[in-house]
């Protein structure tokens, strides 16, 4: 079914610089090794494989970062990233003066000005990564800069230790916890100018949080999904065409939602396949705007294609950017027109919605 | 593949480097700040590698995704040594294939690089925010920056509204448990002599203490545990090992040791420890009553076993001559949480007294030599720096301990916890009392001690992914779901809720000449028994990888070490 691996590589080493075609092979090969045909994840090796980088609370470009543990009983942890509050922080030295790291100094306001707060899940497929992970630390760090925000990661419960719903669980009690911090509140009228965030699994994270937030009480003023992960149980064409051509497989998809799903679902739970038979109507709904981003080489473009027009059924506001050259991961090393237009993209949005008054 | 440079340094980290610029510019940055490490002219060849790998790895199962594959059997060391991790997963699915020789980077200078930016993390622990809880944080920093501003007067009023402070709040956990340390430090600081202020009992008080916080908290364990698996690993093949231990204590660490040497295939070898500590004040030789315990062990699991107690009251007073280091034999020389205590000020002239003594580590020519320590940095020259973090990390400390006592349900355990809460005040008291050669308690990160290791003449030995996983093991018997254990280019850290508290790594000094060329990452396994065979990198990684008991260049001649030690088993 899919092609022969001589075939396949040398196809997608051609639409990718050759350090990102390293970066992903290398996450596809380690990730091959820990998933286990019975369903079970090797999650010391996954654990060992994965690189980490710790928060700094010592600006560097301009960002600084801290954890946060919100929520103890699930040991839920958060890694903040915000624009340095302190005056000294010429970048091109080390600042030599003692650095407070004091939380109540991390805590200060960003900003009299309105400013965004970015709610990101970082992606994995639901298994694999953390917020500290180095790829996405970069990430966030990077859209701090971007769009003047603060970037609250949030490093969920993965599977298949922690199925559904404990990823939407913990990111719904990250949004609670941010609409308590008073430092995160800006503008005038004083409001959480929160956006969800994310990429891969993050995405379908990003979009679950939001349904939640609906009747919260909560605005979230946009949503953010990067290559996010949908499926169903059909197959679709995208799915037949590019498997194994690009990194990833329809197999290792299944594998992913089988061990996220809850025991004996199928790929139509509404969780996997929103806009499915057994999901949910948004017609009416305030669901936030949505800013979905696909990568027109991502086996599961069908999905996600099909959940921008579920949106728009829906009579939901979605922008669709379609990126016909762009593989998974192409966010994650700042190295191609891809990258560097879709983070204008994302800046613009930012920017178009922060100001968005609402009316109820 | 577009306009863009692929060896731009990564967004992140420009700037964020206190060493030098970086030493190996032909490192591709990007990948770095994904946490690998490759040199922008190796690139292709690592992909060619990595196409090769994957279709072994289909090859050997027949499937071409998702399966439990061999690979993720084998022991794995350092990921972020891309190219030497593929070429070790190589060797093991496709031995036949050795592929174009390739010689790794020089990794040294380059190891420092991605992780040597000043780290502060705040304590994730601070979460209750009280505005007492927070008040007394900052009358805590006011104080110390009045401290250090030579404000006495100051200080001793902030001292006193903190006091009153104490008496509103809880101290029985949190910020109020803490500060109330704290405080008590820096009131000791102020009114007593500075050699006074830190007041400590007796060695054997102090390895009560030590042995308590041994209990209530992984964290000795978890340096016992890495250590022993790494000196198991570098004993491989060898018949006579000799152990040296820069501090006995209770001889906690060496049961377990004893235990998996029995238990190693082909037979245990004959096992030397000699044990540093302190002399008895009282005239009990307290480190032979340890030697006599571990010799009764080692009697029981038949594994031939010899004790030499070296009485110091510190590490520099050692000479090599008391180790009676025999030739042939393989030696560990282990340290936990010693070391630091051999540092100076790190602006004070002239050589500290770790200088001398890695030296003649090194001229013992140790297979493996063990290091674990506080992961922070509590030797800053400056007062209100060094009392910031010892705040923090402390703080995080306390915090791990309080959740493990949360959780448990002994009385036992529960008074474990409290004292190990006066051996870890011991530790705060010098940190914030004492100056000069008073003090002892000279953390410093990681990093730093790597780059003294390295600049000893010292190699690293990466800890690898069978260690990591044990430790992660190890931790699921504690309760209070927060510990984390990291690997970090061949090191192995474990914290509490993402801010590392205790490093583990191993070096060794045995496998070159004095004036050879520094030796590529790749080659450290060399042949950890075979000296002499030309094999390639390839096939000394794979030898690593199948854990060979090979042919042992050590002669299993009569033992002719001389017979001065103080205690024999079997």
């Amino acid at each position: 079914m899919a092609g022969s691996n001589e075939v396949n590589a040398s196809e997608s080493q051609r639409v990718v610089p050759l350090n990102t075609w390293v970066l992903i092979s290398n996450f596809k090969l380690k990730y091959n090794m820990l998933r286990r045909p019975d369903g079970t994840f090797n999650r010391h090796l996954a654990e060992y494989f994965d690189r980490k980088v710790p928060a700094n609370a010592t600006p560097v470009n301009g960002v600084l970062s801290f954890d946060r543990l919100i929520d103890r009983p699930t040991s839920l942890l958060v890694r903040i990233y915000r624009p340095s509050p302190f005056l000294d922080t010429d970048s091109t030295q080390l600042s030599t003066s003692p650095v407070s790291s004091l939380l109540t100094d991390l805590i200060q306001h960003p900003s009299t000005d309105p400013f965004p707060v970015i709610i990101f899940f970082h992606g994995g497929s639901f298994a694999h990564s953390s917020a500290n992970t180095a790829i996405y630390d970069s990430l966030c760090r990077r859209f701090v800069s971007l769009c003047n925000a603060v970037v609250i990661s949030v490093n969920y419960r993965r599977s298949p230790e922690y199925r559904y719903p404990c990823a939407y669980d913990d990111g719904w009690a990250a949004l609670k916890w941010a609409s308590t911090q008073p430092w995160l509140h800006s503008g005038k009228d004083s409001k959480l100018r929160v956006f969800l965030a994310g990429d891969s699994s993050g995405g379908n994270i990003a979009h679950h949080v939001a349904v939640r937030a609906i009747e919260s009480g909560i605005t979230i003023f946009g949503n953010i999904l990067l290559n996010p992960m949908f499926g169903g149980q059909t197959r679709t064409d995208s799915e037949e065409r590019l498997d194994g051509k690009y990194f990833v497989t329809v197999q290792d998809r299944d594998w992913y939602w089988k061990a996220f799903l809850p025991e004996g679902a199928d790929r139509d739970h509404p969780a996997c396949n929103p806009f499915g038979p057994n999901g949910n109507d948004l017609k009416g709904l305030p669901f936030p705007k949505s800013l979905v981003v696909v990568a027109g080489l991502d086996l599961v473009q069908d999905w996600q294609l099909a959940y921008v027009d579920g949106l728009k059924k829906a009579g939901q506001d979605v922008k669709l950017v379609y990126r016909e050259q762009a593989t998974i991961g192409f966010y994650l090393l700042p190295n191609t027109d891809h990258f560097y237009q879709v983070m204008e993209e994302i800046k613009s949005f930012v920017q178009k919605w922060i100001e968005y008054k609402i009316t109820c | 593949m577009g306009p863009y440079p692929c060896g731009s340094a990564a967004t992140g980290w420009e700037g964020g480097r206190s060493e030098a610029p970086c030493a190996a510019p032909e490192i591709d940055g990007l990948l770095a700040g994904a946490g690998y490490r490759v040199r922008s002219s190796d690139l292709c060849h690592v992909a060619q590698r990595l196409e090769r790998l994957e279709s072994a790895m289909v090859g050997s199962s027949g499937n071409h995704v998702d399966f439990a594959h061999p690979a993720s059997d084998a022991v794995h060391y350092n990921p972020s040594d891309l190219a030497a991790w593929v070429d070790s997963m190589l060797s093991e699915l496709a031995p036949a294939d050795p592929g174009p020789a390739r010689h790794a980077p020089a990794p040294d200078a380059w190891e420092d690089q991605i992780y040597s930016q000043p780290q502060r993390a705040v304590a994730a622990r601070m979460e209750e925010e009280e505005d007492s809880g927070i008040r007394l944080v900052h009358l805590l920093m006011s104080s110390a920056d009045a401290i250090q501003r030579g404000d006495v007067a100051l200080a001793g009023s902030l001292i006193d509204e903190m006091r009153l402070l104490l008496t509103r709040v809880n101290t029985g956990f949190g910020i109020g448990k803490v500060a109330g340390y704290f405080v008590d430090a820096l009131t000791r600081r102020l009114f007593s002599a500075s050699s006074a202020a830190a007041a400590s009992g007796s060695p054997a008080e102090y390895e009560i203490l030590y042995h308590h916080f041994y209990e209530a908290s992984p964290y000795l364990k978890f340096a016992h545990f890495t250590a022993n698996q790494a000196i198991l690993e570098a004993f491989e093949g060898h018949d006579r090992v000799h152990v040296i231990d820069f501090s006995l204590m209770h001889g906690l660490q060496w049961p377990a040791l004893i235990q998996a040497l029995a238990l190693r295939p082909g037979g245990p070898p004959a096992l030397r420890l000699t044990g540093i500590g302190p002399p008895s004040p009282d005239g009990r030789d307290s480190l032979r009553e340890i030697g006599l315990r571990l010799a009764e062990l080692a009697r029981s699991v038949r594994v031939r076993f010899a004790f030499r107690g070296v009485a110091a009251n510190r590490l520099d007073d050692v000479r090599p001559w008391m180790l009676q280091v025999a030739p042939g034999e393989a030696v560990a020389v282990n340290s936990v949480m010693q070391l630091h205590r051999l540092l100076s000020d790190p602006d004070s002239p002239g050589p500290a007294p770790i200088d001398s003594v890695l030296a003649w580590i090194r001229g013992l020519r140790p297979k493996i030599i063990t290091v674990v320590e506080q992961e922070a940095d509590h030797n800053k020259p400056g007062f209100l720096d060094r009392f910031t973090e010892a705040l923090f990390y402390y703080s995080t400390v306390f915090d791990s301990l309080e959740a493990g006592r949360a959780s448990c349900s002994g009385a036992q355990q529960q008074q474990s916890t409290a004292v190990a809460e006066v051996y870890l005040q011991r530790e705060i008291r010098d940190i914030v009392c004492c100056e000069g050669p008073d003090r002892a308690e000279r953390h410093e990160p990681l990093m730093r001690w790597r780059a003294r290791m390295i600049r000893a003449g010292l190699r690293p030995v990466h800890l690898g992914s069978n260690a990591f996983k044990q430790a992660r093991m190890l931790l699921t018997l504690f309760s209070g779901e927060g510990y984390c254990v990291e690997e970090v280019d061949g090191c192995l850290t474990l914290g509490w809720h993402s801010r590392p508290l205790i490093a583990a790594s191993a070096w060794r000094a045995d496998d070159f000449d004095e004036d050879a060329r520094p030796i590529p990452d790749n080659f450290i396994f060399n042949s950890i028994s075979n000296t002499n065979e030309s094999n390639s990198s390839i096939n000394n990684n794979a030898a690593m990888l199948r854990r060979r008991n090979s042919n042992n260049n050590n002669s299993r001649s009569s033992d002719s070490s001389s017979q001065q030690e103080s205690i024999h088993g079997m």
